[in-house]
């Protein structure tokens, strides 16, 4: 079938594409129905589905246990010394924020970025946006001495008329965190409706056909529907490209505000939103990879879309790499000896494994990816996203504990070790994270439907008509992919 | 009251598009299993308006950050760390985030009021081929015209014809 | 200790049954109530006790035998804060930490609720009536046996020693033994032979050169706090200060504030001193001190030049006397006398004071089983004598054993008929602490428990039989005393207001022990002994000799030399250490003749190089759940031996050193000992100050010196008043000068002299007395250490100071204690000890970052810290570069929680101004804003303004050194306005732009040859 037949010459044509041309070709996919097929079909549970979600449900269950005994008891079941007063929870706040990015970067910057190799992966990492966001929003709350009271953050009308400081960096981050994560879930929700409505029509069983039903809107594919679709699709990612930017900034505002040594610099907002942006990718190779290969995808997720996304991430690694080298060089270059003292403690002192535990996994092993073989290997692109979640756990930690362990005032040096109650905390986070995630993969496509329709060839009747109007070939030139709305 | 009408191909939808609008027919929904630019451009539909939705839903956004932050801090003057009592430029972050948030909504508003959706109904002009393979064109006609339609369609390679009431 | 903290103690209901029954035994003794009612003295004298409003009694120290005057603070009437009285000729208003923690002795949770005596074996409880009959009958029944009875009582001042004296002779009874342990004997003896009386006067102001051959003068050494008043006083001269050397083999608090230290070995005193004196040979002296020869030689010639000055002794050897007897030689010689050393302005309080000579051989008598009764008030043998007597075995062969102690201490848990006494806030008593002056107890309140004072017990025995009732016709004690005051009821009652009154109290009709009852047994010299190590056990500047380790307060303030808590160490030197690869916190065995203690290691550049010391006071088997269990007690290793005045020597053994495989944390708040050119303290030597004024004298990084802003206003204000800040703000709101309530007219600030803080630490507990600090450290408040186990203490850290481990105390106050110098383990090192607390900085770091506005800026300067506001986000404490502030990790205030701090009846010492605070908040110093609001309140009230220095914070009053002033800094007739404007005055991290309220005035050096 002909059809068929031009990618297949166009992959032989070049068997180790130019890379950079991200050709988001999809060789296997022959038309729309086999979409549905395919995407529909990769929804059914399955027993090893049903032990992962078990086993992240408990790992839930036991940090929610640890925390409620945590409160019984108070903060000091947990590993703070003072004046390490910010520990494990807020290095896991930072971590969570910053695994979202990614999401909103793939679904929106790249989106306006025309960058084709995100069609096949950003469902997956919008929806990885919004539950990192619900983790780590759990984290300030988890953080606080009187969690009861968390709500005294939000400026609500009261009788007392007592409103919170809108100059403390926390308030900001309320505001940030809670619009980041409505603005993204809105983004995450509005792009399933088609989806939606799709397995609403192959659903067969009627009662999910009734839930589906209600939750695709009546979405029909009107060509009207499509074009006020694109236009808010637009906005919504020109609204989240400056917000995903701010987001990271606001938390990095939590310490730059402050005036200690190693947190207060002019370099921590870009810093931290490249660093956020390069654990997210770590997260997304840590999640569809393996989608990929049990949902039996990889001829959706291609070896291109992950080469592709490994640039961006050897990108951000080189970027963030350079902010840390950039620290040590200003902590020099300012004759501070509060801030030389802290950084000499940082890297050669008390701290020298957790720092360099950062340095290897985000600066050094990343460079990897310099290696095409590499980046076009889906195990070493695990592995390695593996050291990257790691290494940017620790990033954090560098940031937070170095510097309250070694202030200003020497007589009140002092150490800090997590208790169990932080680890499984922690451990219960992921187990909360992962537990929502895959109850999604399993009920709602983690592969845009749609949109993937747009790069699959329509079938034509007659190749040659309208050939002033119509790309007969049905192809999109690389990094010009079909855009609804961008003629408009 | 009307034709509904499935094609197999996106050629042929085109055609048939542009052979009704030639007849005068311009009152037809298309569907199409995802959004073509060829559809567009023969549908020539006029510009979304969503994006004011945006400008105003944002607008109105941070001017209602800026505001709440400013008149808080006046109402119960405290002095914290030697700052003024209304520093607008640490608002600013509260103004943006708002105006994010409140234009992002809007806009999705925007588009549900613009496309009519939620549809609480789909059952007249529309068929579920239509978000699997097929495009689809509905023309809600009086049964004068519908010879016409129909035999327009079916020229135009339609896979199937089929009329409403 | 395990028991959950809050489930001991008597709840509320059960104590108001108390005061019932104490009520009606009272009334049997005399109506006590009534009396107390009739005669509420004030010092401000409203017309009646209000509710809510405190009042004021004045009353007499008993916890050491100094006797320094108190006015005790009552509210509703329980006492909830001790001060010195301004009055008192001793402390001059001053009180020391351990003054300050009676009141936990009198709250004490683990104090005999009631009488009890020895049934099958365990003590339970009896009535009055009973107990009084039981001794009654003993005594009576012990016929010639009265001969060998022996009655130890405390060392105390005052008609007690008197009247018991006196009952004593009644039964044919010998006179009672009056036992201190901290009381140096040797120095005393000394000083009844060559100035006729035990404790002259002593006026460091007159000085200008100071030598302590091993005199802690600003600890156990006789009346610490009069010492150290006029130690500051002369310190603070400044330019004129005298210059202060120190010589001993360890430098202990009083040693790190002097300008020299000659680190001798210890029994080379004697030599050194006849050295310096002139009368021996200087070489031979070095060589047997160990220390330089050029060094002893400049010393000579110092002290032959300087005129006049002040010699003192308080060596611990067994040539202890002799070292005293060439000290006042030396002073004689040196024409001291009557300047700096002034007989005519003795203490009296050790006049009478027994030696402990007379309880080693009680203890030897009933050792052989001639002791028929034995009855211990205040002293507790078991533990404070040498493990190596034997006590315990002792007392096995007395068949009846009384104690008056209200705590369930060593001996008295072995005795049959325990009669607790009255605490001294509950009694009535009086005290000569100075010639001429009577200083007078009496209670501030009504008993907490089921107790009666000794001197009341006792009547009761004589008139519960009709042979002996007519001996003491007084009805109780206390119509005892006023029958023998001069002047009768009316001058006592009228005396009480003050607490004071001319004339002297009943001197004790038993003979003022002068010289050994038995001479004392030689020990053998230290140079001939096995061990490379001396081994010098010292009384710790903080419990003593251990009778204050039941008070969580004083186990929770760190010792101010070492700052570590709730835990025995054993101080060794660096050099010593590395040679022996031992680190901070190994544990280390010091194995004397007398026996063995191991405990860990501290390294500590103020001790020889072939010295290792040991503070006495922990280590106890018993006394209550704060003392129990926690430390070792250096007594252990102890031989029983004596100097010539049958003092207790403490430096008399040599030991081996031996490192143990295992090793635990030490219990420190010391995070680094070095300032790493941070300027936190400073100092300026006498050249410099006479010099013209440098830029400055320690350069650091970052350093940007400027003027203070005018009367230190802070800047907040300004901006608040548009002058710096957004000039568009309208509404200011008080912070505006022209608000009504003019508080933006004030900035509260605090000066801090560091030429007189001696780092004694008074002031930390003073604020935990005022500000409800909860303690920490007690074994049972430490965290999880396991998942989800059964709360019953197991996979708890249940290790003493677990909390300070994790660097958890509460101290809104801490005293910083930094060395310059010394890195290469010389003896030649500075010690600079900074009171540090709250800054109440102009632009506070902590305040905008705190979401919630529970901290914030108030118009009179003050950082307000709002605890019922405080989410706990602790964001404020990371922004605080002094890290001043400190947050409640566990329920330190809830009774349903283990970590509970205030365990019934602590917690009636509460204050009630102050909140407790919950769990989840943070906390910190604030200016005692309780005090600066009651000021102003009582001024608004008689419709005056403030006067200027008329009221003060916690820690400036309770000071002993006076280096705490506190004021408004914006009013120039407040004494803090000057001494900000003072040369010395430097703000800590000034290149934080952070203006401080607090202004740190630089000590001032003493350089070897920099003075006169």
């Amino acid at each position: 079938m002909a059809a068929t037949a031009r990618p297949k010459t166009m992959a032989e044509l070049s068997p180790r594409p130019n890379v950079a041309s991200a050709n988001q070709q999809l060789p296997g996919v022959i038309d729309y129905e086999q979409v549905d097929r395919d995407i529909g079909g990769s929804l059914s549970p399955t027993a090893g589905w049903f032990g992962a979600l078990a086993v992240a449900i408990v790992l839930f269950l036991w940090g929610a246990g640890a925390w409620t005994y945590q409160i019984y008891w108070g903060l000091g079941n947990a590993g703070y010394n003072p004046p390490v007063m910010w520990g494990v929870y807020i290095i896991s706040f930072v971590f969570w924020v910053g695994i979202g990015h990614a999401g909103t970067l793939i679904s929106a910057i790249l989106y306006l970025f025309r960058a084709g190799f995100r069609t096949t992966i950003y469902r997956c990492a919008e929806a990885m946006t919004v539950f990192a966001v619900m983790t780590a929003g759990l984290f300030p709350i988890i953080h606080i001495g009187r969690p009861w009271k968390f709500f005294w953050l939000i400026p609500y009308p009261n009788w007392r008329l007592i409103w919170p400081n809108f100059k403390s960096p926390l308030v900001w981050d309320v505001f940030a965190i809670s619009t980041y994560l409505t603005v993204s879930a809105t983004f995450l929700y509005v792009g399933l409706v088609p989806d939606i409505a799709v397995l609403r029509d192959r659903a067969t069983n009627p009662v999910r056909k009734r839930i589906l039903a209600v939750m695709s809107l009546g979405w029909r594919n009107s060509e009207k529907e499509w074009r006020h679709f694109a236009r808010m699709y637009l906005f919504l990612a020109a609204f989240s490209t400056p917000l995903v930017l701010s987001v990271h900034s606001v938390v990095s505002f939590d310490f730059a505000m402050a005036i200690n040594p190693g947190w207060h610099t002019t370099i921590f907002p870009p810093y931290f939103v490249a660093g956020a942006i390069f654990s997210g990718i770590g997260m997304v190779f840590t999640i569809i990879i393996p989608i990929r290969k049990f949902f039996r995808l990889q001829h959706y997720v291609t070896i291109n879309h992950l080469d592709a996304a490994a640039k961006l991430c050897l990108f951000t690694s080189l970027v963030v790499g350079c902010a840390y080298l950039v620290e040590f060089w200003v902590a020099w270059y300012s004759a501070n000896r509060f801030e030389q003292q802290y950084f000499w403690n940082r890297v050669f002192g008390e701290w020298w494994w957790a720092a360099w535990i950062m340095l290897t996994c985000n600066m050094v092993f990343p460079l990897s990816l310099f290696s095409q073989r590499l980046r076009r290997n889906p195990t070493w692109l695990f592995i390695l996203s593996i050291f990257i979640n790691l290494g940017m756990w620790f990033e954090r930690f560098v940031i937070i504990v170095p510097t309250l362990s070694h202030e200003f005032e020497p007589w009140q040096w002092n150490h800090y070790a997590p208790s169990w109650v932080d680890i499984s905390i922690l451990v219960g986070s992921f187990g909360w994270f992962f537990m929502w995630f895959l109850l999604f993969i399993k009920q709602l496509p983690v592969i845009a439907i749609a949109e993937v329709k747009e790069i699959v060839p329509p079938k034509l009747r007659s190749p040659h008509v309208h050939e002033d109007a119509i790309d007969v070939t049905g192809r999109h030139q690389a990094y010009e992919p079909d855009t609804p709305g961008e003629f408009d | 009251m009307g034709i509904v009408a499935a094609f197999r191909e996106l050629d042929a939808t085109v055609d048939a598009i542009e052979d009704l609008k030639r007849q005068k027919i311009t009152d037809m929904t298309v569907y199409t299993p995802t959004p073509r630019h060829e559809i567009e451009q023969v549908v020539d539909p006029p510009t979304s308006p969503v994006r004011r939705f945006t400008l105003i839903g944002g607008f109105c956004g941070a001017c209602f950050g800026y505001w709440i932050a400013i008149w808080t801090s006046d109402y119960w003057p405290l002095v914290v760390g030697g700052k003024a009592i209304a520093t607008w430029i640490p608002f600013t972050i509260i103004g943006f985030e708002l105006m994010v948030l409140i234009g992002a909504l809007s806009t999705v508003a925007g588009m549900f009021i613009n496309s009519r959706v939620p549809k609480i109904t789909m059952t007249v002009g529309w068929d579920p081929r239509f978000t699997h393979g097929h495009y689809g064109i509905w023309v809600p006609g009086t049964p004068d015209r519908a010879r016409v339609i129909e035999e327009t369609l079916r020229r135009h390679g339609a896979e199937d014809v089929r009329h409403e009431d | 200790m395990t028991e959950p903290a809050g489930s001991a103690g008597v709840k509320r209901r059960d104590f108001l049954k108390v005061l019932g029954a104490a009520g009606a035994v009272t009334t049997t003794v005399g109506c006590f109530q009534e009396d107390v009612e009739k005669l509420i003295p004030y010092l401000v004298s409203p017309d009646d006790t209000v509710p809510g409003v405190s009042t004021y009694f004045a009353t007499t120290c008993r916890e050491c035998a100094a006797g320094c005057g108190l006015i005790a603070e009552t509210r509703d009437g329980r006492a909830i804060k001790l001060e010195g009285n301004p009055v008192h000729p001793v402390n001059h208003g001053a009180l020391c930490a351990r003054g300050q923690a009676s009141l936990q002795g009198l709250y004490n949770p683990d104090r005999y609720r009631h009488p009890m005596a020895r049934k099958n074996g365990k003590l339970e409880r009896i009535t009055w009536d009973e107990g009084i009959k039981t001794l009654r009958d003993r005594i009576s029944g012990l016929g010639a046996g009265a001969a060998n009875a022996v009655f130890v009582n405390q060392h105390e001042t005052g008609s007690f020693p008197a009247f018991l004296d006196q009952w004593l002779a009644g039964y044919g009874m010998p006179a009672h033994i009056a036992y201190d342990g901290e009381a140096p004997h040797a120095v005393m003896q000394a000083n009844r032979q060559s100035y006729g009386s035990a404790w002259p006067g002593l006026d460091f102001t007159a000085a200008k050169l100071i030598v302590a051959v091993g005199a802690d003068f600003l600890e156990m050494w006789g009346s610490s706090v009069a010492q150290q008043l006029s130690f500051a006083d002369a310190r603070a001269k400044l330019a004129d200060a005298p210059r202060f050397v120190y010589i001993g083999p360890r430098r202990s608090l009083t040693g790190l504030n002097a300008d020299e230290w000659v680190a001798c070995k210890p029994g080379s005193e004697l030599a050194i001193v006849n050295a310096l004196a002139g009368k021996g040979d200087l070489a031979a002296a070095a060589t047997a001190g160990g220390v330089d020869q050029a060094v002893l030689q400049r010393l000579a010639g110092e002290i032959a030049s300087t005129k006049p000055s002040l010699v003192l002794s308080g060596v611990t050897t067994a040539n202890a006397l002799d070292v005293a007897l060439a000290v006042n030689a030396l002073n004689v010689a040196a024409g001291n006398v009557g300047v700096t050393i002034k007989p005519a302005e003795a203490l009296t309080s050790f006049d009478r004071v027994g030696s402990p000579n007379d309880l080693r051989d009680a203890v030897q008598r009933m050792a052989s089983g001639a002791v028929q009764l034995a009855m211990f008030r205040g002293v507790n043998p078991v533990y404070v004598l040498p493990k190596s007597l034997r006590v315990a075995e002792a007392l096995a062969k007395v068949p009846f054993k009384v104690s008056f102690s209200p705590y369930p201490d060593e001996t008295t848990e072995l005795c049959d008929l325990v009669l607790p006494d009255d605490h001294f806030l509950e009694s009535w008593g009086d005290a000569e602490s100075v010639r001429g002056s009577v200083s007078l107890q009496q209670p501030a309140m009504d008993r907490v428990f089921d107790t009666r004072a000794t001197a009341d017990v006792l009547i009761g025995v004589t008139k519960g039989d009709p042979a002996t009732a007519s001996r003491i016709p007084a009805a109780d004690y206390r119509s005892w005393l006023i029958g023998r005051f001069p002047g009768g009821a009316q001058a006592f009652g009228a005396a009480l207001a003050r607490g004071m009154a001319p004339g002297s109290p009943a001197q004790s009709t038993g003979a003022s022990r002068t010289v050994a009852a038995a001479p004392a047994p030689a020990p053998a010299p230290l140079e001939g002994q096995q061990g490379d190590f001396y081994f010098l056990a010292y009384p710790s500047p903080v419990l003593g000799d251990g009778r204050a380790t039941n008070k969580p307060w004083l186990q929770e303030l760190p010792d101010p030399v070492t700052k570590i808590a709730w835990q025995s160490w054993i101080e060794i030197h660096p050099t010593t250490a590395a040679r022996l690869g031992i680190e901070n916190g190994d544990h280390i065995t010091v194995t004397t003749a007398a026996g063995a203690v191991t405990a860990p290691a501290y390294i500590f550049m103020g001790v020889r190089q072939d010295v290792v010391a040991m503070a006495t006071g922990r280590g106890h088997t018993g006394y209550g759940r704060y003392a129990q269990n926690v430390g070792v007690n250096p007594l252990d290793a102890l031989p029983v031996a004596h100097d010539a005045s049958g003092g207790l020597a403490l430096a008399t053994v040599k030991a081996r050193v031996a490192k143990t495989a295992d090793s635990s944390p030490l219990v420190t708040t010391e995070g680094s000992a070095r300032q790493h050119a941070r300027g936190i303290g400073r100092a300026i030597t006498v050249a410099e100050l006479n010099g013209p004024e440098e830029e400055e004298v320690e350069h650091f990084a970052g350093d940007n010196k400027h003027d203070f802003l005018p009367g230190l206003r802070s800047p907040v204000a300004n901006d608040a008043q548009g002058v710096l800040g957004n000039p568009k703000s309208k509404d200011k709101g008080m912070y505006d000068p022209e608000h009504w309530s003019g508080m933006a007219k004030r900035r509260w600030a605090m000066a801090i002299d560091l030429a007189r803080c001696t780092g004694c630490s008074a002031c930390v507990t003073a604020c935990y007395a005022e500000n409800n600090i909860p303690t920490v450290g007690a074994p049972w408040q430490g965290r999880s250490l396991r998942p989800f186990h059964s709360g019953d203490g197991n996979g708890w850290d249940t290790r003493p100071g677990a909390n300070i481990l994790k660097g958890r105390e509460m101290q809104w106050i801490r005293i910083e204690r930094y060395y310059e110098g010394g890195e290469d383990g010389s003896s030649d090192f500075d010690t600079r000890f900074v009171p540090m607390m709250c800054q109440h900085c102009g632009n506070a770091p902590c305040e905008p970052v705190c979401p919630v506005y529970a901290t914030y800026h108030s118009p009179d300067g003050l950082n307000v810290q709002v605890y019922n506001r405080c989410v706990g986000t602790r964001y404020c404490s990371n922004g605080c570069p002094y890290k001043v502030r400190y947050f409640n990790w566990h329920g330190y205030g809830e009774p349903a929680r283990r970590q509970y701090a205030f365990p019934e009846p602590l917690n009636w010492q509460l204050n009630p101004d102050v909140t407790v605070r919950g769990k989840g908040v943070m906390e910190k110093c604030s200016f005692c804003v309780q005090r600066i609001r009651e000021a102003e309140h009582r001024a608004k009230l008689e419709g005056r303004e403030l006067v200027a220095d008329e009221f003060t914070t916690s820690c400036a009053q309770a000071c002993p050194s006076r280096a705490i002033t506190f004021g408004d800094a914006a009013d120039e007739k407040w004494s803090v306005a000057r001494l900000a404007e003072d040369r010395r005055a430097y703000h800590v991290f000034e290149e934080l732009n952070t203006f401080t309220a607090v202004v740190y005035l630089k000590k001032v050096n003493h350089p070897a040859g920099g003075a006169r």
